[in-house]
């Protein structure tokens, strides 16, 4: 038991360690805006900090824990916090990642960020703005609602999220399928790609506007 | 005859255990035949093997002899033994740590009884793995023989993994895939790091919480009860009325969060009324109607913080001698317990405390007077049903200074008194009682009638004042005047600073029987010193003036 503690302990500190620095370089003044240059940027630090780290899916699931519940970590910003996890579950060595998230209190935004193809990732419970964003042939599954901005330029992949979704759904998407258990509030100005709810293709369709609020 | 044979192993693995286990303070065990049991009792008697009610641990001889075809007896007693010492002496090892645990795992799971087993899982796991990681002992084997429902086939992977021992739970046994996940996840958690328990409680509940709504959903689907534990159930019946006592304390200064306690309070309401607390029937009274947290929470919390009273010189005289008989209730001091009426016994409603009298003698000896605590309850001040309220806090650390010192608390709780917001009491030394009223909670204007504390103060020379208020009082000007006529102690507590106060403190800055102190934390309360009167403390001070 010391064993499986020791080592899981060794190596929470190392994903700690790689998210305070990522942001002591990226949101040194605790405000962090969501634009296209600030999250590639950020991702290309959590890149640098994630890919020497051995870890698996739980380690990944207890960091989203450790970031509301322990005093360890500094702060959640929830920006960089989602682009490091993405960048945890892109970098993993498993192809199939699931992440019971359905206790945790906070929303965690831009999850799914980048996801490549071959990787399956499944998080339980809900998931904020962002999510699945620049998808890159991967499957990303919510078991839970998202919220604004899903999807929003993804190249391929999927997205199936099973109960509801925000505005600005699929925003500048170049391919790739959206499914939607729920309700879709709003499309935003999808290129290319499909958009499904409950198994109705509703993009490309009659939709008059973007964001039509159902 | 089985009994007497099960107590032959007990007394000749007992030192052995003892020794084991550093030699802790727990009676011999005894042995339960299956024809003790009582009729009430649930049917699965045999499914149960050791039980603790207090210190006491219980062996039930039908288990033992259910379990002979598997293993030696002398191994299923030891192994039972081995559990329920580690309790007392790892985890939970005291009921502030239960408490605390439980409500841990409440946050996560949200439910009450779902929050229970959680709890009750979790200390089973580090008793059994300090036990096997810290001590040479057949609770594995116990495990490998153990009639097994889903979960614990989890658990006993669980031990599988983290013991490194073989338990012969085949993978298939398992079944679906998530439940090597949920052993695995369980596998990371650091059981025997006591200072990470409520964390690890956390990431424990939300692990298994499926597969416990899981086996709520079947046992809802059967219409009976589940599993029983063959280790025995934790619940308050393990811990003395001290222990519960102290626990509650220590929770209430810990959380320091009225919902809280509440919360975990009223979870426990059935348990905690069994052990006396039901405030209706009077504390110490068996079992009441209900407990009221609230109240217990300021009873509990104010424990924790002890006000010193200055004595007073008083007119009676000699020494205290045992007078008549009180029944004694939870929280009274134990020293004044008549052992020979209450048979050694420590059990509220029955054991019995002594009530001492001052015998004539020649001399003034010094004392503690009686007190009135006159209370604000207006809308100024903080409900102390919603949340932590100083004043009562306060007034409940005054009422505690004068009832151990054996005088009588009596209370004025005010708001718009002229209009009827007001509760009175009399003189009492019963405490749930002067906790009710400095509980209630007016929420209205703020005026004092000063023709009802007239006869509360009247003919009493030797009556302490306890004033506790935020002073945005209507009618302040009437107050100062009525404090400048009497030459009682008062001790006058203003829950933050505003002119009013100031009003007050200014014009008694020269009066020397009046004592004022401001409150804004709780570190603050410790530093009042009721019944100060400045000559009395310093008298060489007032003899300069």
């Amino acid at each position: 038991m010391d064993q499986i503690v020791h080592s899981t302990e060794a190596v929470m500190d190392r994903i700690r360690w790689g998210y305070e620095r990522l942001l002591e370089e990226e949101a040194k003044e605790l405000v962090w805006m969501v634009q296209y240059n600030t999250i590639i940027k950020a991702y290309e630090v959590a890149e640098k900090y994630v890919r020497e780290l051995g870890y698996t899916a739980e380690d990944i699931e207890e960091f989203c824990f450790a970031l509301e519940n322990t005093q360890r970590i500094p702060y959640l910003i929830p920006g960089p916090a989602g682009i490091y996890i993405s960048a945890l579950c892109n970098y993993a060595s498993e192809e199939e990642i699931v992440l019971k998230l359905s206790e945790l209190k906070t929303e965690i935004n831009l999850v799914g960020f980048r996801l490549p193809k071959g990787k399956h990732l499944m998080i339980e419970g809900d998931t904020g703005d962002f999510t699945g964003i620049g998808l890159e042939g991967g499957e990303l599954v919510i078991d839970g609602n998202a919220k604004n901005w899903t999807g929003a330029g993804m190249r391929g992949g999927k997205i199936l999220i099973k109960k509801n979704i925000g505005l600005h759904t699929g925003e500048w998407m170049m391919g790739g399928e959206i499914y939607v258990g729920g309700r879709v509030r709003g499309l935003g100005n999808i290129v290319e790609g499909k958009v499904y709810e409950r198994e109705k293709l509703l993009y490309p369709g009659k939709v008059r506007y973007p964001n039509v609020y159902y | 005859m089985e009994k007497q044979n099960f107590q032959s192993i007990i007394e000749q693995i007992w030192p052995k255990l003892k020794k084991k286990h550093l030699y802790p303070e727990i009676p011999m065990p005894r042995v339960r035949e299956a024809s003790e049991k009582k009729e009430d009792e649930p049917t699965e008697d045999e499914d149960v093997g050791l039980e603790m009610k207090q210190k006491q641990l219980t062996i039930n001889g039908a288990f033992v002899l259910q379990m002979k075809d598997k293993m030696p007896q002398e191994k299923v007693i030891e192994a039972l033994l081995d559990h329920g010492i580690t309790h007392y002496t790892f985890c939970p090892w005291d009921f502030h740590t239960h408490l605390r645990l439980y409500a841990a795992a409440k946050k996560v799971v949200g439910d009450k009884e779902l929050a229970k087993q959680v709890s009750n899982h979790f200390i089973d796991v580090i008793a059994d793995t300090h036990c096997v990681k810290k001590r040479s002992t057949e609770i594995p084997e116990l495990h490998r023989n153990l009639k097994k429902g889903m979960i614990d086939e989890v658990i006993a992977s669980l031990y599988e993994r983290i013991w490194g021992i073989d338990l012969g739970i085949s993978p298939s046994k398992l079944g679906v895939k998530g439940r090597t996940d949920i052993v695995r996840r369980l596998a990371r958690i650091p059981y025997l790091d006591r200072s990470r328990w409520g964390e690890s409680i956390q990431k424990f509940a939300r692990t298994i919480k499926p597969l416990l709504l899981e086996e709520q959903k079947e046992k809802g689907a059967q219409g009976g009860k589940g599993e029983a534990n063959p280790q025995g159930e934790h619940d308050l019946n393990h811990y003395s009325s001290e222990e519960i006592d102290q626990g509650l304390r220590d929770y209430a200064r810990q959380t320091m969060t009225l919902s809280e306690f509440k919360d975990v309070v009223e979870d426990f309401s059935d348990e905690l009324r069994g052990a006396g607390y039901g405030m209706e029937g009077g504390i110490g009274r068996g079992h009441g109607d209900s407990v009221d947290a609230d109240m217990l929470f300021y009873m509990k919390l104010a424990e924790n913080y002890s006000i010193p009273i200055k004595r007073l010189p008083l007119e009676e005289k000699g020494s205290l001698h045992p007078h008549s008989h009180c029944p004694w209730e939870i929280g009274a001091p134990f020293q004044d317990v008549d052992i020979w009426t209450s048979f050694g016994k420590i059990m509220p409603g029955f054991t019995q405390l002594w009530t001492k009298r001052e015998g004539k003698g020649r001399g003034k000896i010094e004392g503690t007077p009686d007190c009135l605590i006159v209370i604000d309850s207006s809308g100024s001040m903080i409900n102390p049903r919603k949340s932590l309220s100083y004043a009562v806090l306060g007034a409940a650390c005054a009422t505690n200074a004068y009832l151990h010192n054996n005088s009588r608390v009596g209370v004025y709780n005010f708001s718009d008194a002229p209009m009827g917001g007001k509760d009175i009491l009399n003189y009492t030394n019963r405490r749930e009682e002067i906790y009710r009223v400095l509980c209630k909670y007016f929420g209205g204007g703020t005026a004092l009638e000063l023709e009802d504390l007239k006869p509360l103060i009247q003919g009493k020379k030797k009556l302490d004042l306890f004033i506790i208020t935020d002073m945005k009082i209507t009618n302040l000007e009437a107050l100062i005047g009525f404090f400048g006529q009497i030459q009682n102690r008062v001790t006058a507590v203003h829950i933050g600073d505003n002119p009013y106060a100031t009003r007050f403190e200014k014009a008694f800055e020269k009066r020397k029987n009046i004592n004022i102190y401001t409150v804004k934390r709780t570190e603050d309360i410790p530093h009042i010193v009721l019944g100060k009167i400045r000559e009395y403390f310093n008298p060489t001070t007032s003899k300069n003036s």
